[in-house]
């Protein structure tokens, strides 16, 4: 089972795994998202998330990072404004994560 | 519900105050804390007052607000150590103590939604909201099945106030509006049930019952506190004498 929405990148040398995510994350598909991003923290203690390709999230995808944040060391990449730069403002989930900004 | 913060209280080792407060948007009203352990209320309702903080915030947005130092936190200039101290001076110690905070919301019917809220003496991380986010669905899943089973918000409530706290939940009522302390809302009740000679718990559950705008009636539940017509009476004149008082500054 291939999910073209949810890549998970192995760790390679200095490099923790990453998930890298696209279109929209909601309540549709925030399982999935946890479940990738669970494989991902399994063997390693830090992860990145690339978001710079999401076109939209919500509380669901806040939900899954915060839990995962919980146990892992956790990086995100991020476009240079938007929703999802907001959300994670509002969060506070950006103080716990180290957030790259990409454009 | 308290039984939930017990719980709660018990697994986070750095909680000084743990609060639920629900929204009710169906009814127009403001949210009200439904049950808290330490400063929790008084965190809740300074939050709610306008000053602005994680738990209006995680209202607003619908999603978990995280602060690792609250007092220093640019999301909310207006909530300080001196504000707080200043609107609930009793628990001057424990505001001096807090770093952390955490608001986790959820939805629980159609526009009623639900934020647990814990203030700690540690800086609050993203593990104390993967747990706060547990609970919050524990939470939000006694709220769902109460009205489930009463059909009706008040209903919950009620059911609520019998297995525990019946007072505690109409002190909370009046905190909220008088913008008062526990201790002076207990005062409130005491005093309020001695001048209309009803019983203080009954009178709890009438004041709960009248801020919701619900029925009286629940035919659904078991072994319900009913208050008669001179209670449901001395409830709503208390509400709205305080509801029309200034609000002390």
């Amino acid at each position: 089972m291939t999910n073209s929405q949810f890549q998970l990148f192995a760790a390679e040398a200095e490099h923790p795994p990453v998930v890298s995510a696209t279109g929209d994350i909601d309540l549709a598909n925030v399982n999935e998202f946890s479940d990738v991003l669970n494989r991902a923290a399994a063997d390693s203690d830090a992860i990145t998330v690339d978001l710079s390709d999401v076109t939209y999230c919500d509380s669901a995808a806040v939900r899954a990072l915060f839990a995962v944040a919980a146990t892992t060391k956790l990086g995100l990449i991020v476009p240079a404004s938007g929703t999802i730069v907001t959300l994670l403002s509002i969060s506070g989930l950006d103080r716990v994560a180290t957030v790259v900004t990409r454009d | 519900m308290q039984r939930i913060l017990e719980r709660m209280q018990a697994d986070l080792i750095d909680a000084l105050g743990l609060a639920i407060t629900v929204h009710d948007k169906r009814r127009d009203e403001r949210p009200a804390v439904l049950a808290s352990l330490g400063i929790g209320a008084d965190f809740a309702d300074a939050q709610l007052s306008g000053i602005g903080g994680p738990v209006p915030d995680a209202l607003a947005y619908q999603v978990p607000v995280l602060s690792p130092d609250l007092w220093t936190d640019d999301r909310w200039p207006e909530l300080t150590l001196a504000t707080l101290c200043d609107r609930a001076p009793h628990h001057e110690s424990s505001w001096e103590q807090v770093r952390g905070a955490v608001a986790v919301p959820g939805v629980w019917a159609d526009d009623a939604t639900v934020v647990v809220c814990c203030t700690l003496s540690q800086p609050a991380s993203a593990a104390t909201v993967a747990s706060l986010i547990t609970y919050e669905q524990l939470v939000s899943a006694a709220l769902i099945t109460t009205a489930a089973e009463n059909a009706s918000a008040i209903a919950d409530i009620i059911t609520v106030l019998q297995s525990r706290g019946a007072i505690e939940q109409a002190k909370g009522a009046l905190m909220g509006l008088a913008r008062c302390d526990a201790d002076q809302a207990w005062k409130m009740l005491r005093r309020g049930s001695q001048e209309f000679n009803v019983k203080l718990r009954e009178l709890s559950v009438a004041i709960v019952e009248h801020i919701s705008g619900a029925p009286a009636e629940q035919p659904g539940a078991e072994t319900p506190i009913t208050p008669d017509e001179r209670t449901r009476e001395a409830a709503r004149l208390m509400w709205a004498a305080l509801s029309e008082a200034p609000l002390p500054q």
